[in-house]
């Protein structure tokens, strides 16, 4: 058996095929289609209230922020900012001028998700449902990583028109080895939407196999993100928030995230300098409970960096005494320095943020700004996302997932526009 | 009467290379290299600054240490980002460097007379145990040029030339080929076990070049040997090897075969460039040992602890060889199981592990990794 299928009840073989699964969701199309957008929201703001007090999901990385993502009000918001406030689109047709328009779901969805963070399939999961379309889902690893639990939470949800078990008809999470060619293309050609995420290696090959003329593709490549901490700032008392929200970001998904600082740059001030604002991360980073667990190339990775950082006059480093837990790197380069992650900031001071902007691309998805007036902040987000940065944000809720994300409004580009003019 | 002198660091290493290699404890090596440990690092930190800078930073205080698993592990890339020289030019004899076959900068490791010196003894120090002090007709399974004299060596000069002291007469059993690839001469090859038909030869070569240019070819000219004495020894990485599905067993068996010899004839060694001298060589029970002036740590991911018997760990190597670079604790880039300590049914002491694999990228990193993408970033 080639292919898991992951299920309130566990990962259970499903064959070697996935015609049985892809006919079962094109079965669903119309059914979906069918339910009202305000009972879909009404079951999802039940499953929010279910996962946050469900033992078997509270506990999950990131089931906080996804049960206050799924809430009703979140979720309306989201989609009258994706849709141009033609929410009501997505049941039939609306009037427009003197013509209709509706926004219809593209089919069905194949999704190759990224094995960093365990909540992703439900970010992209939801927004394709709202949208009324089916998805096939394939995971990156073969561990459910608490997506059985929360499809069992989902499957005991409760709406008006539909329940959780129905909804869960039209999706079907799997997994199989990536390098099984069969699979991916047989995944591919059924998809009306291609969306992916994931590392340049596999966003490419997902990229290369075979598709259907009229079927899309959205990419959610890999990005690299920063922080930036302005002068105004640290002469301020505002510095100890803002360190915190920094190793909150840094802490969540253990900083493998896109959305997870890695260099954070530091302005040339009067009154801290980059080491006292490095002893204030270190601090801050020794208060957080012990890494579970961490593979030895990552522990090998870190080790390297931090060596590194020792030998070379010209910098400096501050790590912790119980193994490769944390570490804050210092320098006075203004580069963007080789993601290492797991606890692992770079600190690099400038003289001023408008050095920063040339290191900017659209490589670089989220800034964590903490600049410390409006004008200066406003003048680099110009800046910054003239250069292809995504969003700008304050620390502390960099790995928010929102929308738009990577520049896309997802709800508006998992529908189809079509018009009727009587 | 005056108490005895201690003997100093420089005698307690030369003491350790000149005698047996395995019949320490794990105790009483223990013992024995930390103070040594202690005194290199300090030594070597005061004259190469960078070293020193790095030892500041995580050696804590040296005289607290109370075992080698205190030195903290320099991670064997650091040689591929610095010249760490604790000598001046005038005093380098030799520049070792990596092969760097992955097209990367390569290792550069800078040995002077008495870190040369070491590592030439205790190579013989420890392949004397395994092979016996009579020198014998030495066929290195490679071309002259790996091992050519000059200023600097690769990792298999230094192996080929390290053998090379148990050799009676060598003949190298390759040439560079017009493309400036490696190409058996057979008829040289037939001729050197002609002439010593019968008697224990010894034979050397890096793993991959051994299974690809000689075992595997022979193979398919239908050629073997009846050299029933012949040893071959062989090192270096195994991860084309795995990638082409060959077991270690299946390359002892298969090499064997070729030889007309037994697999217990066909060792592997462990060992590395920034080590030499420093080697790992299989016992008969198919475990590799450190020797009396060496070690090796299985560290936890993570914690960096020691693991126990039975777990797997990053290989750390420790060796008081070097004096003219901070190599005395290296932390490499394998994976090993620590199998157990003291009780090797081979009988040597000390603790006895087994290479498992390289450290690998997890497959799955997902859209925050940016690995190996810096200079593409902008």
């Amino acid at each position: 058996m080639t292919v898991q299928r992951i299920t309130p009840d566990g990962i259970i073989p499903a064959g070697n095929d996935l015609a049985p699964i892809i006919d079962s969701l094109q079965r669903c199309r119309e059914r979906i289609a069918d339910v009202p957008i305000n009972r879909l929201l009404d079951l999802l703001d039940d499953f929010a209230r279910r996962l946050l007090r469900d033992s078997r999901t509270a506990g999950l990385e990131g089931a906080m922020f996804l049960g206050a993502w799924l809430r009703k009000a979140n979720l309306r918001q989201m989609l009258e900012l994706n849709l141009g406030g033609n929410t009501a689109a997505l049941d039939g047709f609306v009037p427009q001028g003197r013509n209709h328009i509706a926004a219809k779901p593209h089919g069905l969805v194949s999704m190759w998700m990224a094995g960093n963070v365990a909540t992703l399939p439900m970010f992209s999961l939801v927004p394709a449902l709202l949208a009324k379309n089916v998805c096939l889902v394939k995971l990156a690893l073969p561990e459910a990583n608490g997506m059985d639990r929360l499809l069992a939470v989902l499957a005991e949800s409760e709406s008006e028109d539909i329940t959780g078990r129905e909804l869960l008809d039209a999706m079907a999470v799997v997994w199989f080895d990536f390098r099984d060619k069969k699979l991916n293309d047989q995944m591919s050609l059924a998809a009306d939407a291609k969306l992916v995420w994931g590392g340049a290696e596999a966003v490419r090959a997902i990229s290369l196999l075979p598709r259907r003329e009229h079927c899309i593709e959205i990419v959610f490549g890999p990005k690299y993100s920063i922080g930036l901490i302005g002068k105004a700032t640290l002469e301020s008392d505002k510095l100890d928030a803002v360190v915190d929200g920094f190793v909150r970001d840094v802490a969540i998904f253990d900083q493998r995230a896109c959305s997870a600082p890695q260099t954070i740059f530091v302005e040339r001030n009067s009154r801290r300098s980059l080491e006292a604002v490095g002893r204030l991360f270190a601090e801050r980073l020794s208060r957080l409970p012990p890494k579970p667990e961490l593979d030895a190339y990552t522990t090998g990775r870190i080790l390297q960096v931090r060596a590194e950082w020792a030998i070379d006059e010209s910098k400096d480093v501050i790590a912790s005494a119980d193994g490769a837990n944390w570490t804050v790197l210092l320098d006075r380069e203004p580069t963007l320095k080789e993601a290492v992650q797991s606890r692992t900031i770079f600190l690099s001071e400038v003289d001023s943020w408008r050095e920063v902007v040339p290191l900017l691309s659209p490589k670089v998805q989220t800034v964590g700004l903490a600049l410390g007036g409006i004008d200066d902040s406003l003048a680099f987000a110009e800046s910054a996302t003239r250069a292809g940065v995504a969003r700008c944000v304050r620390p502390g809720i960099m790995n928010n997932y929102e929308s738009p994300w990577d520049g896309k409004l997802l709800v508006g580009e998992l529908v189809r526009w079509v018009v009727l003019k009587p | 009467m005056a108490a005895a002198e201690k003997p100093t660091i420089q005698q307690q290493v030369d003491d350790l290379i000149g005698g047996p290699q395995y019949a320490l404890t794990q105790a009483n090596k223990d013992a024995a290299l930390t103070p040594i440990l202690r005194e290199l690092c300090r030594d070597v930190a005061r004259r190469c600054p960078g070293y020193g800078r790095f030892l500041d930073k995580f050696g804590g205080d040296l005289d607290s240490w109370r075992s080698p698993a205190d030195a903290p592990p320099l991670p064997v890339s650091m040689f591929k980002r610095f010249l760490l020289a604790a000598v001046p030019p005038e005093k380098i004899v030799r520049e070792l460097h990596s092969s760097s076959t992955t097209g990367r900068d390569p290792s550069r490791i800078i040995i002077d007379k008495t870190t040369a010196f070491r590592q030439a003894r205790a190579l013989v120090a420890i392949l004397k145990e395994h092979l016996g002090t009579r020198r014998r007709p030495y066929l290195v399974l490679d071309c002259a040029d790996a091992a050519a004299a000059g200023d600097s060596l690769t990792a298999r000069g230094a192996a080929i030339r390290g053998v090379a002291n148990f050799a009676s007469e060598t003949v190298y059993a390759m040439d560079l080929d017009s493309t400036g690839d490696l190409a058996v001469a057979w008829d040289r090859v037939a001729d050197f076990f002609d002439r010593h038909r019968g008697e224990p030869v010894l034979s050397f070569g890096f793993t991959f070049i051994v299974w690809t240019r000689f075992v595997v070819e022979a193979e398919r000219r239908g050629l073997a040997f009846d050299s029933p004495e012949a040893v071959l020894l062989h090192s270096g990485g195994w991860k084309k090897l795995t990638e082409q599905a060959v077991s270690k067993d299946e390359f002892s068996r298969r090499a064997a075969a070729v030889f007309g010899t037994s697999a217990d004839n066909i060792s592997d060694f462990y060992g590395m460039v920034e080590q030499v001298g420093t080697v790992f060589v299989d016992c008969p029970a198919g475990n590799k040992h450190a020797p009396a002036f060496a070690d090796v740590i299985l560290r936890r991911p993570l914690s960096l602890a020691e693991a126990a018997p039975g777990e797997t760990g990053i290989i750390e190597v420790l060796s008081a060889l070097p004096t003219s670079y901070p190599g005395h604790a290296l932390l490499t880039e394998d994976m090993g199981v620590l199998l157990g300590v003291d009780d090797c049914p081979c009988g040597r002491k000390g603790k006895y592990f087994r290479f498992t694999s390289r450290v690998e990228q997890a497959a799955v990193r997902g859209c925050g990794d940016t690995f190996a993408q810096s200079r593409e970033l902008k």
